[in-house]
């Protein structure tokens, strides 16, 4: 049988949080092997078991429902991917579905995230609103072409909404995800936190969450 | 589960993203043991001098925090040192040393252990006490800390670091850490514990030796005058325990999966124990002995189980000389054949160059192809014979001829620099083999196109080691190192096919010196901790200024130690210590080394090193 294309949801939470993007692939790379599952090596010299996220995720960034692509090789129903690599994968990551890929990776256009600020929840609220409604939110950003670059990525921002606790303030948003334009979550929250630093405001990243990958199109990422 | 310490893990967390590699510093690794903590009764930290990337890779940690953890009531945990930006985070924040499993603080631990593989981490071991929060001295410790004790290879001269610890475990740990950890257990029980009374029936034990114990007194030229035992009924030679049944010896059934890289990111079986050959040089060859090896079978079973439990894509079949197994082929049949069909590749890190043959090459690049690596030692045969290596130009140049018709386009090649009468003629015999090995490819007719030759020559120097027929040689001087080192580049330059590696010889020297050090270091690596000296074998952390200032301060010379050659009747600074090889064996052999003289390796015939005596039987047949 012909080699097949399979993606995996899955959820980095917990302490997976602080593996990079390298350790993950390893780390999911060895969940394959102990699990068993046929799945398909790639070629040539040094044959692996072949591993693709269509999105990699920053160190530190949790993620709700991360895509990850490989190949199967026998016939079995695609929810025993989910279950039989559930079974083995390193604490703080779990498998959410299997299925055929929908979606192809450069259909990719936006990311929707939570990011959680601690501090004088209500002056980081107002300053957030300050942040919003600056002219510019001008980020340097690292380009392979082109090197450092100063990007205004305010047009490219939409929130979603914001919550307020006791002790928390908590903001969702949706950058640019993928090829053509990509914004980590932590471009934007560095800015924020840097702003809020020049107005004397001291606010400290809880967590930032990924929650969500959109097409082009708006449809979610499948 | 969800046994962590939650305050902790919040101070910890609040750190993490500042800092490089941040996973090393969380756990939560696949297979980390962790246990209810209001549930067990003895909790043991494991601490590697070094960072996660090195310790991880140690496999004397894996067996014995497996082995401790497989008792319900005892948990053993992992601690490395941190890098020094983590390091400086930790005590910004008030975090203090902590175990991997549970992040909670070490000084609330029973016991303290360190492994000690390397001479240059000992100030590592003294950052990690501060850290800790526990006083450095093992004097003044009372009954609130936990018990410090280390073992490894180094402490078969402890000495330097006698200050520090209280008790050692000196040679192999399954059965001497359980046996002490009872103990302890059943002093604790039965009500009769105090620091003081377990350490005097600790030191009953074989294989424990408790400094404080002994009592060492010097001569007016700074050598050792007397060892004496002061403590109650302990034995004037503290003899290392050695594990009788091999095969049978427990060993771990998975291994934690660290999520960042490592230095061996493997599977790893240790196959055999001790060495046969006895090259004069090696501290390994002698300290471990007798050679003992599993069987095909048992090497297999458990290569399964640690591949099946980890997901590793290289199983390692390890030890001091693999291809010296007596059934070696049968074993690497044996294992690929699990391995291939699962593409999992074999490597065999230490292969002698005169094992090495088409079959077993074959086995070894099955899956994927790695490097090959042979250690002739030293450049010329005369020089060869003096260490004891027992291989000859023949047999190199065959196995690179076998490894170029296999494939291979390159090799790489151990030698030391500064080993006992080694003239300039020997140094330039390194390169003249290296040119002997380019002939041979360069005048292979099927050589595959487009690849290019690479013969890679990695230097060390010599360090003069305890319980090695070359304990009692000076280390040559730091200018005459460099001026060999130089020699060999020079007479290199222009082979295009042929790169050069060599250390800082100024680590080299500073090796010798705690190597053979006696007690009085203590006062030195104190200072030159104090000084700030830590990681001292890492190049970008190496001050050998402070170092020398830390000598100077406390009135000792690194020559002294280093550079002077012992007299074969002076009492060694580990002399009270039994490793079993008997000093007139090394003096036998250091004659013998001198006249170039070969000894005949231990499966050919026995040369009376004196271990088969402290075993009470032969040690083949």
């Amino acid at each position: 049988m012909d080699k097949y294309p399979v993606r995996v949801f899955l959820k980095k939470k917990g302490r997976a949080v602080y593996i990079s993007h390298l350790d993950l692939l390893r780390a999911m790379q060895r969940a394959l092997k102990r699990s068993g599952l046929p799945v398909w090596y790639s070629e040539g010299f040094n044959p692996r078991i072949y591993l693709n996220f269509p999105l990699p995720l920053s160190l530190g960034t949790l993620g709700e429902r991360e895509p990850m692509d490989f190949y199967g090789i026998e016939e079995i129903p695609m929810e025993n991917f989910a279950l039989r690599l559930g079974e083995v994968c390193p604490e703080g990551i779990s498998i959410i579905s299997a299925g055929a890929p929908v979606h192809k990776n450069r259909d990719i256009g936006s990311a929707e995230y939570r990011a959680v600020f601690s501090g004088n929840v209500p002056e980081i609220e107002r300053a957030f609103g300050e942040f919003l409604a600056s002219e510019k939110i001008e980020v340097k950003k690292r380009s392979k072409k082109k090197g450092e670059i100063t990007l205004d990525i305010k047009p490219h921002i939409k929130i979603i909404g914001t919550d307020t606790g006791e002790n928390e303030f908590s903001a969702d948003f949706i950058l640019p995800a993928g090829n053509e334009l990509n914004i980590n979550a932590g471009v934007f929250t560095g800015a924020f936190t840097e702003f809020c630093k020049s107005m004397g405001i001291s606010a400290e990243i809880v967590c930032t969450k990924r929650l969500n990958i959109y097409c082009q199109n708006g449809e979610i990422f499948t | 589960m969800g046994a962590e310490n939650a305050e902790m893990k919040k101070k910890i967390e609040s750190i993490l993203l500042k800092v490089n590699n941040p996973s090393r510093y969380i756990g939560g690794e696949l297979n980390s043991v962790v246990k209810d903590r209001e549930k067990v009764g003895l909790r043991f930290a494991f601490c590697f001098p070094d960072t996660y990337d090195v310790g991880m890779s140690h496999i004397g940690m894996k067996i014995l925090y497996s082995l401790k953890n497989r008792r319900e009531n005892w948990w053993c945990e992992r601690v490395f040192a941190p890098w020094a930006d983590f390091e400086a985070l930790m005590r910004e924040n008030d975090i203090p040393l902590y175990g991997l499993e549970s992040l909670d603080p070490i000084r609330d631990f029973n016991f303290i252990g360190f492994t000690v593989q390397y001479e240059l981490c000992y100030t590592n071991i003294l950052n990690m006490l501060e850290l800790a929060g526990i006083p450095l001295m093992s004097r003044d410790r009372g009954e609130e800390c936990p018990i410090v004790m280390a073992g490894g290879p180094c402490v078969c001269n402890p000495e330097p670091l006698a200050d520090f610890i209280d008790l050692f475990a000196l040679g192999e740990g399954e059965e001497l850490n359980i046996e002490l950890l009872e103990l302890y257990e059943n002093m604790k029980k039965n009500g009769g514990y105090s620091k003081k009374k377990f350490l005097e029936q600790a030191a009953l034990i074989e294989g424990i030796y408790v400094p404080a114990f002994y009592d060492v007194s010097y001569c007016e030229d700074g050598t050792i005058k007397e060892v004496k035992p002061i403590g109650k009924g302990v034995p004037e030679k503290v003899k290392k325990r050695i594990i009788e049944d091999f095969d049978k010896v427990y060993y771990p059934e998975t291994f934690v999966v660290p999520f960042s890289e490592i230095v061996h990111d493997r599977a790893v079986v240790e196959v055999l124990r001790g060495c046969v050959r006895g090259c004069r040089f090696c501290q390994a060859g002698f300290i471990y002995r007798p050679f003992r090896e599993k069987t095909a079978e048992t090497v297999v079973s458990e290569a399964k189980s640690l591949c099946e439990s980890t997901g590793y894509e290289v199983l390692s079949l390890s030890s001091l000389s693999t291809s010296d197994h007596s059934d070696v082929e049968g074993m690497l049949e044996a294992a690929a054949d699990y391995t291939e069909q699962r593409h999992i590749s074999l490597s065999l890190p230490s292969m002698r160059i005169d094992r090495f043959n088409d079959k077993l090459m074959e086995q070894l690049s099955k899956v994927r192809k790695s490097g090959l690596t042979f250690a002739p030692e030293a450049g010329t045969q005369r020089l060869r014979d003096v260490i004891n290596k027992n291989i000859t130009e023949e047999e190199i140049l065959s196995a690179c001829e076998t490894a170029f018709k296999g494939g291979y386009a390159g090799v790489k090649l151990y030698f030391m620099i500064g080993l006992p009468t080694e003239t300039d003629e020997d140094i330039l015999g390194i390169v003249s083999l290296a040119s002997k090995i380019a002939d041979l490819w360069y005048n292979m007719n099927d050589r595959p196109k487009g690849q290019k030759l690479s013969v890679s020559v990695s230097c060390a120097t010599f360090v003069p080691k305890p319980f090695t027929p070359f304990q009692f040689e000076p280390q040559i001087s730091p200018v005459e190192i460099n001026r060999r080192q130089k020699l060999l580049l020079d007479a290199a330059r222009g082979k295009r096919y042929m790169t050069v590696s060599y250390h800082n010889f100024r680590v080299s020297v500073l090796e010798a010196a705690l190597a053979k050090g006696d007690r009085r270091m203590g006062d030195v690596i104190y200072r030159a901790w104090k000084k700030g000296c830590k990681f001292d074998g890492w190049d970008e952390c190496f001050r050998f200024d402070l170092w020398q200032e830390a000598f100077e301060e406390a009135g000792l010379s690194m020559d002294h130690y280093a550079r002077r050659a012992m007299d074969c009747g002076e009492t060694a600074p580990w002399d009270h210590l039994d490793y079993m090889v008997s000093k007139e064996f090394l003096i036998r052999e250091r004659e013998k080394a001198y006249k170039g003289i070969t000894t005949k390796n231990c499966r050919e015939g026995c040369s009376g090193c004196g271990i088969s005596k402290g075993i009470g039987r032969e040690c083949f047949g």
